[in-house]
């Protein structure tokens, strides 16, 4: 095939992405994302003279490259998993990637294609805009330009390294799942050794980052071939062609249908929410996709007390607001499980979705949160505000289910990027979450004033749900299955 | 005696007037038929009969039921979609329990059995509905739609992706369905098929209701052929 097809294809590829982006994102906040990013990082770097005191250049250099590699796997994995997701949530969706199953184009080539375009797009999009706000800011922080380039240059080795990592465990999943979670594993062990177990350097494994401590050339020219033999290596495992097999899976309906029997009509539903959770193998994902939040909020504040130097007054009763507020990416999972589009035919209504998704993101939160919650409270010893800590999580748990449920719907994803629906959902829960965060931390001054405030706004949020919650089955009176389908 | 009727039904989609003043009627057990080019409103106006979208104006019955009551159609009608989408992460014969589960069919497991002795599903009845073709994709969702054995059926391009051995199968079984004194409503390209089923037929174009009566009427000015008779109607429209 000749290079101008190639090229075209990448255009045509990078004008996809865009697309893409626009459909989720908006027009507006599309071309804002890149503007977004320059301004963030030239404030960081302005102003790190002042809020990074006590953390040094090494450790500032390794959460940039632990970063921009975090990154690189996040894209990698975005085509891979993205399309899934997508073709879920959508139906079919059909990508240029797919277009070898029937046109003369090889498999492996529309997979190199894609790969640079996925390293040139988000080069471009976010890595430019983030090292050009560096650049921008560094000299008042006492940064030569020189060294923004070659911090720009080794985030982005770090970026691609991370990028080709991302590809050669979606490469080898495509021949076998087990294999590719067992290198899943293997990667988790060796980010373990870096940290929490400090046995190796971190450079050890991020080559960029060694370029740092000794500013030799071949630190950059090994990592840029590490980079290259993953990414190639990815490609070249991709097979040319490749088969659903057609499996036959045991009853898992029956049993729970009889699991959630006492819940009337209502288990039917959440027994079908139940086995599509299990079977689609989403569960995984949303038990993590909440825990990790939760630990960044802990890295954070860990961040702010050990390495600037600005101990936050996080106590049990603050990550219990937290953790009730991060509930919103659960319900977001569980409302973006399959289409619903076959429930038109059905004799049921929108409404009686939504509480089988409630009560199946109740079971999944409730869980976790008074898990996380009570881990804090006996790791700080603060199980003498434990109650209150679980009183403030559970409410917020509540309230935020009832206005997402309200706004969106069963279709969280797709409607909270709609400007309005994110504004109104911020405004509803942004306030009462900040009341009670400011309430924890007065509560090693102001005890009893700042546990009144916590269980006054606990309260009003527990009694405002019960309205809220009402009012969502007219909201969604009327509206079809496949109310959003593009 | 009328199960469904529409009346001035109107509908659009921004500004795109999908269906524009609808009126129609099938009587207890008849075979209707709908046809039309593509875009000209046929789903549409099922997917308002059949409680899935509200018409902007005008009124209507199925099944008997009106049209401000859309579970209660739902409840009493057999519904085939236009595209074959039973739930991914079930089987065949889950989607089947699922549906008698929701309809509260009784003896549930002898109509599985039955749907999925039709159908020939037996051996793919642990594969998810992912992993199974189309045309098997088809067959769930139309024993879905029978497996409650309503007395008004309304099918959206039921025989698209059946092979000719299942497509003979259905229209004998829809036939049947008739003799039994049921209602079925059908928007169908296929007009082979319809010729073969349908005692009743309209042809919409751009929104608008062109031509309807029965079959033979229909079909006499041209000399017997429904093929023509349709794009006589579309023509003249």
């Amino acid at each position: 095939m000749p290079l101008d097809t190639d090229l075209y294809i990448f255009k045509s590829m990078m004008l996809e992405e865009w697309r893409l982006h626009k459909s989720f994102q908006g027009a507006v906040g599309s071309h804002l994302f890149p503007l977004v990013i320059f301004l963030f990082s030239a404030f960081i770097a302005l102003v790190s003279p002042i809020i990074l005191t006590n953390i040094d250049v090494p450790r500032i250099l390794l959460i940039l490259h632990a970063a921009a590699f975090s990154y690189g796997i996040f894209v990698g994995a975005m085509g891979y998993i993205g399309e899934h997701a997508m073709t879920r949530r959508l139906g079919q969706v059909n990508m240029l990637l797919q277009m070898p199953q029937i046109y003369p184009v090889g498999f492996r080539r529309m997979m190199a294609i894609f790969f640079l375009k996925d390293a040139v797009y988000y080069i471009l999009y976010s890595i430019i805009p983030l090292m050009a706000g560096i650049a921008v800011g560094a000299p008042f922080a006492g940064v030569t330009i020189l060294s923004v380039a070659r911090l720009g240059i080794t985030v982005f080795l770090t970026f691609m390294t991370g990028m080709g990592v991302s590809f050669l465990v979606s490469a080898v999943a495509v021949s076998s799942r087990d294999a590719a979670a067992c290198l899943g594993l293997l990667i988790l062990f060796l980010a373990s050794l870096i940290w929490p177990f400090e046995a190796i350097e971190a450079s050890w494994l991020l080559l960029p980052l060694g370029y740092w401590d000794a500013y030799h050339p071949l630190y950059l020219l090994s990592s840029a071939i590490v980079a290259t033999v993953l990414s190639v290596g990815a490609v070249l495992m991709m097979k040319e062609r490749f088969e659903t097999p057609q499996r036959t899976h045991s009853e898992m309906l029956g049993p729970a249908l009889r699991m959630f029997s006492d819940l009337g009509g209502l288990g039917t539903l959440l027994a079908k929410e139940w086995v599509e959770l299990r079977r689609s193998g989403t569960l995984a994902p949303v038990v993590t996709g909440y825990i990790a939040p939760l630990v960044s909020i802990y890295a954070i504040v860990w961040i702010f007390g050990e390495g600037i130097g600005i101990p936050l007054c996080f106590n049990a009763v603050s990550y219990g607001g937290f953790v009730g507020f991060l509930g919103v990416t659960v319900y977001s999972w569980v409302t973006n499980l399959e289409s619903n589009e076959f429930l038109n035919a059905q004799p049921v209504t929108i409404y009686q979705v939504i509480k089988a998704k409630l009560v199946l993101y109740f079971l999944l939160t409730t869980v976790v949160s008074a898990g996380y919650v009570v881990s804090i409270a006996v790791a700080n010893g603060q199980m003498n505000i434990l109650p209150l800590a679980l009183l403030a999580s559970f409410s917020n748990n509540v309230y935020v289910a009832a206005v997402i449920a309200r706004l969106t719907g069963l279709w969280t994803n797709t409607m909270l990027f709609d400007a309005k629906v994110l504004s109104k959902f911020a405004g509803a829960v942004v306030p009462p979450l900040v009341t009670i965060l400011f309430a924890s931390f007065m509560l090693p001054s102001h005890s009893s004033l700042a546990t009144q405030i916590v269980v006054a706004v606990s309260a009003l949020l527990l009694l405002v749900s019960v309205p809220i919650f009402k009012s969502v089955r007219g909201r969604w009176r009327g509206t079809p299955f496949s109310f959003v389908t593009t | 005696m009328s199960v469904i009727s529409v009346v001035n039904a109107s509908k659009s989609f921004g500004d795109v007037e999908a269906l524009s003043c609808v009126t129609l009627s099938v009587g207890e057990g008849e075979f209707y038929g709908l046809f039309g080019p593509n875009g000209a409103g046929k789903t549409t106006l099922l997917r308002i009969m059949t409680g899935q979208l509200e018409a902007d104006s005008g009124s209507g019955i199925t099944a008997g039921i009106p049209w401000d009551e859309p579970l209660a159609i739902k409840r009493a009608i057999g519904i085939v979609p236009e595209a074959e989408t039973p739930p991914t992460f079930l089987t065949a014969r889950e989607t089947m329990e699922l549906v008698c589960k929701i309809r509260e069919v009784e003896d549930p497991e002898a109509k599985v059995d039955r749907w999925l002795d039709f159908f020939e599903m037996e051996e793919k009845e642990g594969v998810l509905c992912r992993d199974l073709s189309k045309g098997q994709r088809q067959k769930v969702m139309l024993a879905a739609a029978f497996i409650h054995e309503p007395r008004v059926l309304l099918l959206d391009e039921p025989f698209i992706n059946l092979d000719p051995i299942y497509q003979r199968r259905l229209r004998e079984y829809l036939r049947l369905l008739i003799e039994e004194g049921r209602t079925v409503f059908m928007c169908t390209h296929i007009l082979e098929i319809a010729e073969k089923l349908c005692t009743r037929v309209a042809v919409i174009d751009e929104g608008r209701i062109v031509g309807e009566g029965a079959l033979d009427e229909v079909m006499a000015p041209v000399g017997g052929n429904l093929e023509d008779a349709f794009m006589r109607m579309v023509e003249a429209a």
